[in-house]
């Protein structure tokens, strides 16, 4: 730049005088000397420059060698962290592929079990489903009579064989649904259920309901109860026309070969009566002794034919006829003072503590009364030893007569307390002492008490003595068994 | 001696009962069935009669209905014999008028005697 310069000022001062010229160029050249030593001193200052930078390059690349071994020392340590890592990653890597195979596996089993699951639940939907099928056809084609009522007591469901029984239309039964039982009265043929089974619910077993002559329906109401609790209560209608038929067709039966039986029992009787009293002439000693034990025997047949009758009547819930208003411990008196005999013979007292003040009367058939009592002091007179005391007694405990008959007798074996009152069931240390007996006397007593609404029981000591106790309720609405 | 008619089906039983009330005493007519001890009552007007419930051609209780009907007979004391101690058959024997009631198993010849003695 500098000599473009110069070059320019020389070419345009040449011609004129030389002098001029030489001072000029020697101006020239000093300017140029000046300027070389200018550009010497600059090239100095440049080649200063250049050292400097060429030192600072040199520092530099030290600097740099410094810094890249640093970097390599870094490089080659992280290089072996990484290597490290990745070796270490390896190993972690396959530990976890091992876990989540393992994972995998066990979500695949959880998948399976939870498949077999859904299937098992839509097993048991199936068969819920079929069940619930099976009940509902069972509930409709079942032979009975059923109304169920939900656990409010409401009318839910009732089957087919209910339209029959009680001679009400599909619509009118319908018309029930969610009605409590009070409400079947709305539909008339109702009406003697409603009555039987009364104003709610509870339970009841086997009530007989007669619409008539060709339908008696036997009624059971039961609290069905779930695992929670009350489902509802079911109430079943069973037809019992036929078993009463045959039931009456049996005790008729019964009833009428016992009073076959009787007539020539009777005349046996009094054949043998009167040939013992003499009346038919002198017999000997020896036809004596025969003839009596005949004529006992002959007793024995009597009491047994009686017994069968009592118990048909027991069985055909006929047994009350004449419920009237008596004084139940003339009763009791009158029967205690017909033994005289049987006591003497075997050394008996009997006591009847006749109560200090009058008792109310009770409502009673006095026949059956006479039965239970007659059955209770013959007991205590034939399990009681020689020497014993029986004992009567009546009181009133306001709401209840309450007859005892206390025996110093045999007693009744604990493990045998349960069936005294069994139909044919005979203590087996009281046929051990008597071998007589039929085993209805209890029997027939427990429920010609109960038919008054009573009850009987009794305690007992082996070997020390029996009390037999019963009741008869003051306020007796007693009825016949219907 | 009162009289005593004895109205029964049962051959055994009519033959002890009538020996039985000879040998007492009393004067005894025997009928077989209802309709001869109606005529038998008509005839000899008994102050007593024993009848039997059952019967070939009219039974007891028809018996009694006619005695009720005629003034002549409806006083005369009846004592029933009969197999049965129903108590139906017992109320409608006392409904018709009847003054006891026996069966015939429970007694025997001689306590039908003392029966007898309280109505005679």
């Amino acid at each position: 730049m500098i000599q473009n310069n110069n070059d320019k000022n020389s070419d345009s001062q040449s011609a004129p005088a030389a002098r001029a010229a030489k001072e000029i160029f020697a101006a020239e050249l000093e300017g140029l000397n000046d300027k070389l030593a200018e550009r010497d001193a600059e090239l100095l200052r440049l080649q200063e420059e250049r050292d400097a930078e060429i030192r600072e390059l040199n520092e530099v690349k030290a600097q740099l060698e410094e810094a890249k071994s640093i970097l390599e020392i870094r490089v080659s340590a992280k290089t072996k962290e990484l290597r490290d890592l990745t070796a270490n990653l390896g190993k972690e890597v396959e530990e976890r592929t091992r876990e989540l195979r393992g994972k995998i596996e066990e979500s695949e089993h959880s998948r399976v079990a939870l498949m077999n699951m859904l299937e098992d639940m839509e097993d048991l939907r199936r068969r819920a489903e079929e069940e619930k099928e099976k009940t509902l056809a069972i509930i409709t084609n079942f032979a009975d009579g059923l109304l169920f009522f939900d656990s409010s007591d409401c009318l839910a469901l009732a089957n087919p064989q209910i339209e029959a029984y009680f001679g009400a239309s599909k619509e009118d039964v319908l018309s029930l649904i969610g009605k409590k039982i009070g409400g079947l009265e709305n539909v008339a043929g109702f009406k003697p259920l409603v009555e039987l089974v009364g104003g709610s619910l509870q339970k009841i077993s086997r009530k007989e309901l007669f619409l008539s002559d060709k339908l008696v329906l036997e009624v059971s109401s039961l609290e069905v109860a779930g695992r929670h609790g009350k489902i509802g209560t079911l109430v079943t209608i069973h037809d019992i026309t036929r078993e009463k038929t045959v039931e009456r067709m049996k005790t008729e039966f019964v009833s009428i070969a016992a009073h076959q039986l009787r007539t020539p029992i009777s005349a046996i009787k009094w054949t043998l009566r009167m040939i013992l009293d003499g009346d038919l002439g002198p017999i000997t000693e020896e036809q004596r002794d025969f003839l009596d034990k005949t004529y006992k025997s002959n007793e024995r047949m009597i009491n047994l034919i009686n017994d069968l009758l009592n118990v048909t009547r027991i069985e055909e819930g006929r047994h009350l006829y004449n419920l009237i208003l008596v004084n139940l411990e003339d009763i009791v008196y009158a029967l205690a003072g017909t033994y005289s005999e049987l006591l003497k013979q075997k050394n008996l007292s009997l006591e009847f503590k006749k109560p200090e003040k009058p008792l109310p009367q009770v409502k009673i058939d006095v026949e059956k009364m006479r039965l239970v009592v007659s059955n209770l002091i013959e007991n205590a007179i034939k399990y009681t030893p020689v020497g014993g005391t029986i004992s009567v007694s009546i009181v009133s405990d306001g709401a209840n007569m309450r007859v005892s008959v206390r025996d110093t007798g045999m007693g009744i074996l604990k493990d045998q307390e349960e069936r005294i009152f069994t139909k044919y069931f005979r203590g087996s240390n009281a046929i051990r002492m008597e071998t007589e007996g039929t085993g209805l006397g209890l029997f027939i007593a427990k429920n010609i008490v109960e038919t008054h609404g009573g009850s009987i029981g009794f305690v007992s000591q082996e070997g020390k003595g029996t009390t037999f106790t019963f009741t008869v309720p003051l306020a007796s609405s007693a009825a016949p068994k219907t | 001696m009162e009289k005593i008619l004895l109205i029964e089906d049962e051959e055994l039983i009519i033959r002890l009962l009538g020996k039985k009330l000879a040998s007492i005493g009393y004067e005894i007519t025997l009928a077989m069935d209802g309709q001869e001890g109606l005529e038998k009552m008509r005839e000899n007007r008994p102050d007593l009669i024993l009848l039997d419930i059952i019967m070939p051609k009219k039974g007891g209780f028809e018996v009694m209905e006619e005695m009720k009907k005629d003034p002549a007979l409806a006083k005369i004391p009846v004592i029933i014999i009969s197999n049965s101690g129903q108590p139906l058959e017992l109320e409608k024997a006392k409904k018709l008028g009847a003054a006891d009631w026996l069966v015939k198993t429970e007694f025997d010849p001689k306590e039908v005697v003392e029966k007898i003695k309280k109505h005679i």
